[in-house]
């Protein structure tokens, strides 16, 4: 009698637990109607109230910037626990064009795989981590690409003093790659293009894949060429200094890299591009973090007006919804494009990075800014 | 001279008595080379001990490049951790040092007591060293990279405060025993709050060492008690509980911490009521480690409570104990005693598996030691191999003292003898 009594109460508990939770189930869809009908409304509803996330970013006083932590020269942790890096510069002249304040940025270091959710889900506001501008990525994953800041390419490393010239020479060769990424991809496509044939010896870190190829178990290293310059330039002098290394003359793949948003942010993404572009028109100014004091006064219209300076009378406003110094505020604080540049990647560091193809479109380079009027 | 342990097993002290009295030489020749075979055995297996001890004593002390950690120490153990906020890291420590010595002393006074009465049996003497000894060496590497007096200074100020600490909790009355384990608990409080509260630093800058020790310890304290219950829930004669545990157990099973981590980092929002924000990545990371642990810490008590006689909790019930207390006072105490060496594994494992949280972009100890070679300075030298054996000497200290501590606590309790 009394089992039964318990069995019957059981069963009504358990039926109470499904439909409880069948319920919040629902609610949970419900509840992702609701939010997007308030806070996060400028995701879901492109177009409608464009601009939320700027104000968002403005009220909230801070910019939260996805990077990366670890790529050499772009984004990395200093010893004393600060970012800094190429993206990282990004990151700052954003929150400096859009808060003032080239310090209100929090870093949220993002692996390859999360950055997109992350994005998706709000949980950063732009996205500066050396992301390939691909049409899927654009298409599908909701992101939208802005200005490009580095175009990259991938490139082929080999010994100084082997034989191989170009990639026909490298048929039946070993070729050490990084595991996962589009490296490897684009390796087997260029490979397959030319009839070649190729074995690939992936890694997950660029420590053990040097020491690989520095043990001649692959006789090319494919990379990023940035990336390959980096390596080449630090080569250690046990093992013969960068002269032991060659670049081959060969891109085999496009890499623009440049800031993300999520789709539907319109206000925001017009803000975080001409935030870039005022840096790479900066520099085809020659106004720099050092001049940009005496430039405020310059003769030039076109400088008065970029440096948002009254021009007859009144600061030239181009609706970006930003204040009418913002580019004054971004190349006070990083400087521009070339500084950006040099301070990071350059001769002078570790990279050792030639301009070449980021060199401005007067100088051969492919950065041509659109006119600020 | 030894007679063959095979024929007389008995007489365990008279065997026992000339084997300490063996001199070194004897002792050699006895347990090293007592036949041809042994011989070669020993020279080979000495050979290969030798190789290894030179190499890796000529990489420690000689070919390892060791700025890399001198000058990114402090990247290591707190990572992005604000530097000028760094007072409120030693202010919980030495909070920590504090009542965690008064809670060892008052515990300490509470044994001595009992052992005088005579209800237990007195400890072993143990060296000091031998218990701490890695812990001592770990705070010895790190002063050494730290290379600082002030460092020097607070250490040794936290060492003087636990000791003073743990003098004073001895002087606590015995029977208040549940006091000393009150103030650990405050202290923990009192730290966390020291760290976080009053202007301080929020969970987002958290990383390195502290995090992966701020993952283990969060993670092992709470998914202990829900662990618990959860075995005592499958166990349970009410159906509908039953249900739900065995459900929640096998389902977190049969699923990889990976997985856990990724729902964790990426779903969670989903499953909390609207409106509320969302947790930080580092809550979020510590309540998938207590969700998987939970479920492993379950099975692990529950193999305890089969392992206690059906007469037992017979017994209880016969001297007119409530299910309740039968269960608190007789069942879980044997239980749980006898599963501390799979429950102190499994713990071992969960402060290792802390480092996958890198995967959801949190950079804990191991995280930090991967990306530092990154910096400008160090790019491209190979030195991943010096930070990874650092960072796997800190997992070493770690573990190992988990498990030298579980082996007294089994000692004390007299697992496995009575």
């Amino acid at each position: 009698m009394r089992s039964t009594l318990i069995r019957q109460l059981a069963i009504a508990l358990i039926g109470v637990v499904f439909v409880a939770s069948g319920c919040n189930l629902g609610g949970d869809d419900d509840d992702d109607g609701g939010e997007a009908g308030g806070e996060t409304q400028t995701q879901t509803q492109p177009g409608q109230t464009g601009g939320d996330l700027l104000q968002t970013v403005t009220s909230r006083g801070r910019l939260i910037c996805g990077v990366n932590d670890a790529v050499p020269g772009f984004g990395f942790v200093t010893e004393g626990g600060d970012f800094e890096g190429f993206d990282i510069d990004y990151c700052r002249a954003v929150a400096a064009g859009i808060l003032g304040d080239p310090e209100a940025v929090d870093f949220r270091p993002l692996t390859a795989e999360q950055r997109f959710t992350a994005l998706q889900a709000g949980e950063v506001d732009v996205l500066i981590r050396n992301t390939t501008w691909t049409s899927s990525r654009d298409g599908s994953e909701g992101a939208r690409f802005l200005t490009t800041t580095f175009y990259d390419g991938q490139g082929m490393m080999v010994q100084a003093d082997s034989e191989f010239q170009e990639l026909e020479d490298l048929d039946g060769a070993t070729i050490c790659v990084l595991s996962g990424t589009t490296t490897e991809l684009n390796l087997a496509a260029q490979f397959e293009a030319r009839n070649l044939d190729f074995e690939p010896l992936s890694f997950e870190d660029n420590d053990p894949l040097q020491q690989a190829f520095q043990q001649g178990r692959c006789e090319a290293w494919s990379s990023d060429l940035s990336q390959l310059a980096g390596i080449r330039s630090n080569w250690p002098d046990g093992e013969g200094g960068p002269e032991a290394l060659r670049i081959l003359d060969v891109t085999m793949s496009k890499e623009p890299l440049g800031p993300v948003v999520a789709d539907g942010q319109e206000d925001f993404a017009d803000a975080v591009n001409w935030i870039v572009i005022a840096t790479i028109q900066a520099e085809e100014f020659g106004i720099t973090s050092e001049n940009i004091d005496e430039q405020l006064n310059s003769e030039d219209p076109e400088v008065q007006r970029f440096l948002g300076q009254p021009v007859e009378g009144e600061p030239f406003d181009p609706g970006l919804n930003l204040d009418a110094e913002f580019a004054a505020n971004v190349v006070r604080a990083v400087g521009n494009y070339g500084e950006i540049f040099e301070r990071n990647v350059g001769p002078d560091t570790g990279l050792g990075l030639e301009r070449g193809l980021n060199a401005l479109w007067t100088e051969g380079g492919l950065h041509y800014p659109p006119p600020y009027r | 001279m030894s007679t063959s342990p095979l024929q007389e097993p008995i007489p365990v002290p008279e065997e026992g008595q000339p084997i300490t009295q063996l001199g070194p030489r004897e002792w050699a020749r006895q347990n090293l080379f007592r036949t041809w075979f042994d011989t070669a055995l020993t020279v080979v297996f000495s050979l290969i001990l030798a190789w290894a001890l030179y190499r890796a004593g000529r990489f420690v002390f000689f070919t390892g490049r060791w700025e890399i950690i001198d000058r990114n120490l402090t990247n290591l153990l707190v990572f992005r951790f604000p530097r000028d906020e760094l007072w409120r890291v030693w202010t919980g420590l030495f909070v920590l040092a504090g009542t965690f010595g008064v809670a060892a002393g008052s515990a300490a006074r509470t044994r001595d007591q009992a052992v005088a009465e005579g209800r237990v049996a007195p400890p072993e003497e143990r060296l000091v060293l031998r218990r701490f000894g890695p812990v001592l060496l770990l705070v010895a590497v790190l002063l050494y990279f730290a290379g600082t007096l002030s460092a020097f200074l607070l250490t040794a100020g936290v060492a003087v405060v636990a000791v003073a600490a743990r003098f004073a909790g001895y002087r606590v009355p015995p029977n208040r025993a549940g006091w000393g384990f009150a103030v650990g608990i405050l202290g923990l409080v009192a730290a966390f709050t020291v760290i976080l509260g009053f202007g301080g630093v929020g969970w987002d800058r958290w990383g390195g060492l502290m995090l992966t020790i701020f993952l283990a310890v969060g993670g092992i304290t709470i998914s202990f008690p829900i662990g618990v219950l959860l075995a005592l829930g499958r166990r349970s004669t009410f159906p509908a509980v039953r249900v739900v545990c065995v459900g929640y157990i096998e389902l977190i099973r049969g699923v990889p911490l990976i997985t856990v981590l990724f729902m964790g980092a990426f779903m969670l929002g989903f499953f909390l009521p609207p409106g509320t924000e969302t947790p930080s990545l580092e809550t979020r990371a510590l309540v998938a480690l207590v969700v998987f642990t939970s479920a492993y810490v379950a099975e692990i008590v529950r193999g305890g409570l089969q392992s206690v006689p059906r007469g037992q909790i017979e017994a209880a019930y016969a001297v007119g104990l409530s299910p309740l207390r039968t269960t608190a006072l007789i069942v879980l105490p044997q239980a749980l005693r006898a599963v501390i060496p799979a429950m102190v594994g499994q713990f071992i494992t969960l402060f290792k598996d802390t480092s996958l949280v890198a995967i959801i972009g949190l950079t804990e100890l191991l995280g930090v030691s991967s990306i530092v070679t990154s910096q400008p300075d160090f790019l491209g030298q190979g030195l991943i191999f010096e930070t990874l054996v650092f960072a796997a000497f800190v997992y070493w200290v770690g573990s190992y003292s988990m498990s030298r501590e579980s082996q007294r606590l089994e000692r004390r309790l007299g697992v496995g003898q009575r």
